[in-house]
Protein backbone atom coordinates (compact mmCIF):
# COMPACT_ATOMS: atom_id res chain seq x y z
CA UNK A 1 0.00 0.00 0.00
CA UNK A 2 0.91 3.57 -0.51
CA UNK A 3 2.06 4.60 3.20
CA UNK A 4 2.47 8.43 3.00
CA UNK A 5 -1.27 8.10 1.59
CA UNK A 6 -1.99 5.41 4.42
CA UNK A 7 -0.67 7.57 7.65
CA UNK A 8 -2.54 10.88 5.61
CA UNK A 9 -5.79 9.23 6.52
CA UNK A 10 -5.05 7.89 9.86
CA UNK A 11 -3.87 11.14 10.99
CA UNK A 12 -6.80 12.44 9.91
CA UNK A 13 -9.02 10.10 11.62
CA UNK A 14 -6.89 10.71 14.59
CA UNK A 15 -7.52 14.48 14.50
CA UNK A 16 -11.33 13.97 13.98
CA UNK A 17 -11.94 11.65 16.89
CA UNK A 18 -9.58 14.02 18.70
CA UNK A 19 -11.71 17.20 17.78
CA UNK A 20 -14.98 14.07 18.20
CA UNK A 21 -13.65 13.77 21.96
CA UNK A 22 -13.38 17.20 23.03
CA UNK A 23 -17.13 18.21 21.64
CA UNK A 24 -17.86 14.83 24.12
CA UNK A 25 -16.26 16.81 26.84
CA UNK A 26 -17.97 19.91 26.20
CA UNK A 27 -21.42 18.21 26.18
CA UNK A 28 -21.68 19.49 22.54
CA UNK A 29 -23.87 18.01 18.92
CA UNK A 30 -21.55 16.96 16.10
CA UNK A 31 -21.48 20.40 13.77
CA UNK A 32 -21.04 20.86 10.15
CA UNK A 33 -17.52 21.24 10.20
CA UNK A 34 -16.43 18.37 11.42
CA UNK A 35 -18.53 16.39 9.16
CA UNK A 36 -16.48 18.28 6.33
CA UNK A 37 -13.40 17.26 7.69
CA UNK A 38 -15.08 13.46 7.56
CA UNK A 39 -15.78 14.15 3.98
CA UNK A 40 -12.39 15.12 3.26
CA UNK A 41 -11.05 11.75 5.23
CA UNK A 42 -14.08 10.26 2.89
CA UNK A 43 -12.13 11.61 -0.64
CA UNK A 44 -9.19 10.30 0.56
CA UNK A 45 -10.58 6.61 0.95
CA UNK A 46 -11.51 6.74 -2.48
CA UNK A 47 -8.39 8.20 -3.72
CA UNK A 48 -6.74 5.95 -1.80
CA UNK A 49 -9.47 3.09 -3.36
CA UNK A 50 -8.42 3.66 -6.90
CA UNK A 51 -4.24 4.01 -6.10
CA UNK A 52 -4.58 0.52 -4.72
CA UNK A 53 -6.65 -0.50 -7.58
CA UNK A 54 -4.36 0.68 -10.01
CA UNK A 55 -1.84 -1.11 -8.25
CA UNK A 56 -3.76 -4.39 -7.94
CA UNK A 57 -4.82 -4.22 -11.26
CA UNK A 58 -1.01 -4.15 -12.64
CA UNK A 59 0.05 -7.16 -11.08
CA UNK A 60 1.28 -6.76 -7.37
CA UNK A 61 -2.17 -6.33 -5.77
CA UNK A 62 -2.91 -7.67 -2.27
CA UNK A 63 -2.23 -11.58 -0.81
CA UNK A 64 -6.38 -12.03 -0.55
CA UNK A 65 -8.46 -9.50 -2.87
CA UNK A 66 -11.33 -10.33 -1.68
CA UNK A 67 -10.45 -9.92 1.90
CA UNK A 68 -8.85 -6.73 1.25
CA UNK A 69 -11.80 -5.24 -0.50
CA UNK A 70 -13.95 -6.07 1.88
CA UNK A 71 -12.21 -4.14 4.62
CA UNK A 72 -12.03 -1.40 2.28
CA UNK A 73 -15.65 -1.36 1.63
CA UNK A 74 -16.09 -1.38 5.41
CA UNK A 75 -14.19 1.56 6.04
CA UNK A 76 -15.88 3.66 3.32
CA UNK A 77 -19.57 3.20 4.28
CA UNK A 78 -18.15 4.02 8.13
CA UNK A 79 -18.22 7.78 8.33
CA UNK A 80 -21.36 8.35 6.15
CA UNK A 81 -22.91 6.40 9.00
CA UNK A 82 -22.19 8.53 11.70
CA UNK A 83 -22.60 11.70 9.51
CA UNK A 84 -26.58 10.46 9.24
CA UNK A 85 -26.44 10.09 12.99
CA UNK A 86 -25.05 13.69 13.60
CA UNK A 87 -28.10 15.21 11.54
CA UNK A 88 -30.54 12.52 13.59
CA UNK A 89 -29.49 13.14 16.88
CA UNK A 90 -28.35 16.44 18.71
CA UNK A 91 -26.95 15.91 21.60
CA UNK A 92 -23.14 15.29 23.09
CA UNK A 93 -23.88 11.15 21.79
CA UNK A 94 -23.45 12.23 18.38
CA UNK A 95 -20.34 13.27 18.86
CA UNK A 96 -19.40 10.13 20.69
CA UNK A 97 -20.18 7.92 17.71
CA UNK A 98 -18.28 10.11 15.57
CA UNK A 99 -15.59 9.73 17.93
CA UNK A 100 -15.94 5.82 17.66
CA UNK A 101 -16.17 5.88 14.18
CA UNK A 102 -13.16 7.94 12.92
CA UNK A 103 -11.40 5.70 15.56
CA UNK A 104 -12.56 2.69 13.30
CA UNK A 105 -11.33 3.86 10.53
CA UNK A 106 -8.05 4.53 11.50
CA UNK A 107 -8.19 0.91 13.00
CA UNK A 108 -9.47 -0.77 9.48
CA UNK A 109 -6.70 1.25 7.34
CA UNK A 110 -3.94 -0.51 10.09
CA UNK A 111 -5.91 -3.79 9.12
CA UNK A 112 -5.88 -3.10 5.30
CA UNK A 113 -2.06 -2.16 5.83
CA UNK A 114 -1.72 -6.10 7.10
CA UNK A 115 -4.41 -7.81 4.99
CA UNK A 116 -2.51 -6.07 1.95
CA UNK A 117 0.71 -7.27 3.15
CA UNK A 118 -0.81 -10.64 3.42
CA UNK A 119 -0.45 -10.66 7.39
CA UNK B 1 -23.52 14.68 34.37
CA UNK B 2 -24.78 12.05 31.56
CA UNK B 3 -27.71 13.86 30.34
CA UNK B 4 -30.25 10.76 29.62
CA UNK B 5 -33.36 11.83 30.44
CA UNK B 6 -36.15 12.65 26.98
CA UNK B 7 -35.10 8.60 25.83
CA UNK B 8 -38.71 8.01 27.01
CA UNK B 9 -38.36 3.86 26.85
CA UNK B 10 -36.68 4.49 23.39
CA UNK B 11 -33.66 2.58 23.17
CA UNK B 12 -32.41 3.97 19.84
CA UNK B 13 -32.03 7.57 21.03
CA UNK B 14 -28.67 9.35 23.14
CA UNK B 15 -26.48 6.92 24.62
CA UNK B 16 -28.04 3.93 22.52
CA UNK B 17 -27.33 5.94 19.24
CA UNK B 18 -23.84 5.20 20.33
CA UNK B 19 -24.86 1.19 21.04
CA UNK B 20 -26.80 1.27 18.02
CA UNK B 21 -23.27 2.10 15.76
CA UNK B 22 -21.05 -0.01 17.68
CA UNK B 23 -23.54 -2.71 17.03
CA UNK B 24 -23.72 -1.35 13.67
CA UNK B 25 -19.77 -1.75 12.96
CA UNK B 26 -19.92 -5.55 14.75
CA UNK B 27 -22.30 -6.72 12.64
CA UNK B 28 -21.14 -5.48 9.26
CA UNK B 29 -18.01 -6.91 10.55
CA UNK B 30 -19.51 -10.15 11.71
CA UNK B 31 -21.18 -10.66 8.39
CA UNK B 32 -18.35 -9.46 5.81
CA UNK B 33 -16.18 -12.56 7.86
CA UNK B 34 -18.63 -15.02 7.53
CA UNK B 35 -19.35 -14.29 4.06
CA UNK B 36 -15.87 -14.52 3.23
CA UNK B 37 -15.56 -17.82 5.37
CA UNK B 38 -18.61 -19.54 3.85
CA UNK B 39 -17.65 -18.52 0.01
CA UNK B 40 -14.12 -19.12 0.41
CA UNK B 41 -13.44 -21.82 2.74
CA UNK B 42 -16.59 -23.46 4.42
CA UNK B 43 -15.31 -27.51 3.97
CA UNK B 44 -12.62 -26.12 6.24
CA UNK B 45 -14.58 -25.48 9.72
CA UNK B 46 -18.03 -26.11 8.80
CA UNK B 47 -18.76 -25.69 12.46
CA UNK B 48 -17.02 -22.77 13.19
CA UNK B 49 -18.11 -20.95 9.92
CA UNK B 50 -21.46 -22.03 10.51
CA UNK B 51 -21.53 -20.02 14.06
CA UNK B 52 -19.82 -16.97 12.42
CA UNK B 53 -23.10 -17.20 10.43
CA UNK B 54 -25.26 -17.30 13.40
CA UNK B 55 -23.11 -14.73 15.21
CA UNK B 56 -23.35 -12.15 12.24
CA UNK B 57 -27.41 -12.94 12.22
CA UNK B 58 -27.85 -11.89 15.91
CA UNK B 59 -26.02 -8.90 15.80
CA UNK B 60 -27.74 -7.69 12.64
CA UNK B 61 -31.36 -8.27 14.55
CA UNK B 62 -29.37 -7.03 17.85
CA UNK B 63 -28.91 -3.86 15.76
CA UNK B 64 -32.26 -3.37 14.19
CA UNK B 65 -34.08 -4.25 17.28
CA UNK B 66 -32.01 -1.91 19.65
CA UNK B 67 -32.59 0.79 16.77
CA UNK B 68 -36.32 0.09 16.80
CA UNK B 69 -37.13 -0.60 20.49
CA UNK B 70 -39.88 1.40 22.11
CA UNK B 71 -40.76 2.93 18.64
CA UNK B 72 -42.27 0.00 17.24
CA UNK B 73 -44.29 -2.85 19.41
CA UNK B 74 -42.39 -5.83 19.86
CA UNK B 75 -38.88 -4.73 19.13
CA UNK B 76 -37.77 -4.44 22.69
CA UNK B 77 -38.47 -8.30 23.39
CA UNK B 78 -36.51 -9.09 20.41
CA UNK B 79 -33.64 -6.86 21.66
CA UNK B 80 -33.62 -8.61 24.98
CA UNK B 81 -33.53 -12.06 22.77
CA UNK B 82 -30.83 -11.36 20.30
CA UNK B 83 -28.48 -9.14 23.28
CA UNK B 84 -29.45 -12.55 25.67
CA UNK B 85 -28.19 -15.13 23.17
CA UNK B 86 -24.90 -12.99 22.22
CA UNK B 87 -24.24 -12.67 26.34
CA UNK B 88 -24.88 -16.36 26.24
CA UNK B 89 -22.75 -17.15 23.00
CA UNK B 90 -19.82 -14.97 24.03
CA UNK B 91 -19.65 -16.59 27.59
CA UNK B 92 -20.17 -20.23 25.97
CA UNK B 93 -18.60 -20.32 22.85
CA UNK B 94 -15.28 -18.09 24.51
CA UNK B 95 -14.89 -20.57 27.48
CA UNK B 96 -15.34 -23.77 25.68
CA UNK B 97 -12.62 -22.11 23.01
CA UNK B 98 -10.34 -21.87 25.86
CA UNK B 99 -10.83 -25.22 27.41
CA UNK B 100 -10.18 -26.89 24.41
CA UNK B 101 -8.88 -25.20 20.91
CA UNK B 102 -10.10 -27.93 19.14
CA UNK B 103 -13.74 -27.68 19.27
CA UNK B 104 -14.34 -25.27 16.46
CA UNK B 105 -11.69 -25.80 14.39
CA UNK B 106 -10.85 -22.55 13.29
CA UNK B 107 -11.40 -19.40 15.59
CA UNK B 108 -15.08 -17.78 15.26
CA UNK B 109 -15.94 -13.64 16.27
CA UNK B 110 -16.57 -15.34 19.86
CA UNK B 111 -13.19 -16.77 20.22
CA UNK B 112 -11.51 -16.11 23.22
CA UNK B 113 -14.43 -14.22 24.50
CA UNK B 114 -14.03 -11.49 21.40
CA UNK B 115 -10.06 -11.59 21.64
CA UNK B 116 -9.69 -10.63 18.05
CA UNK B 117 -12.45 -7.83 17.93
CA UNK B 118 -10.60 -6.23 21.15
CA UNK B 119 -13.18 -8.09 23.46
CA UNK B 120 -16.08 -5.74 22.12
CA UNK B 121 -18.47 -8.93 21.49
CA UNK B 122 -17.81 -9.78 25.34
CA UNK B 123 -18.21 -6.00 26.47
CA UNK B 124 -21.09 -4.83 23.98
CA UNK B 125 -24.06 -7.27 25.02
CA UNK B 126 -23.79 -6.75 28.95
CA UNK B 127 -24.17 -2.95 28.13
CA UNK B 128 -26.73 -3.44 25.60
CA UNK B 129 -28.36 -5.53 28.69
CA UNK B 130 -27.87 -2.69 30.94
CA UNK B 131 -29.14 -0.14 28.68
CA UNK B 132 -32.47 -2.13 27.83
CA UNK B 133 -32.96 -2.56 31.88
CA UNK B 134 -32.54 1.33 31.82
CA UNK B 135 -34.80 2.62 29.12
CA UNK B 136 -37.41 -0.26 30.21
CA UNK B 137 -41.11 1.57 30.13
CA UNK B 138 -42.47 2.04 33.60
CA UNK B 139 -44.36 -0.85 34.79
CA UNK B 140 -47.22 0.68 35.98
CA UNK B 141 -48.73 3.88 34.45
CA UNK B 142 -47.36 7.03 36.96
CA UNK B 143 -49.12 9.73 38.10
CA UNK B 144 -47.21 12.74 37.97
CA UNK B 145 -45.64 13.69 41.03
CA UNK B 146 -46.09 17.51 42.83
CA UNK B 147 -41.94 17.46 43.03
CA UNK B 148 -41.48 17.09 39.35
CA UNK B 149 -41.88 20.34 37.25
CA UNK B 150 -41.76 19.76 33.37
CA UNK B 151 -38.98 21.16 31.77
Amino acid sequence: MVLPLLLLVVALCVVLAGWAGWFVARDRAVILRQLWGGAVIEGLLIVQGVVQGVIGASGDGPADPLLFWGYFATALVILPFAAAWAFAERTRWSSVVLLVAALTVAFLEWRLWQIWAGA
Amino acid sequence: MLAMAGTAGRTGRGFGRVLVSVYGILAFAATGRSTYELATKFTEAPVAYSLSTLAALVYILATVALALGGRRPGWRGIAWAAVGVEAAGVLTVGTLSLLDTGVFGESTVWSGYGQGYGYVPLVLPFVGLWWLWHTRPPSTPRLPDATEVPA
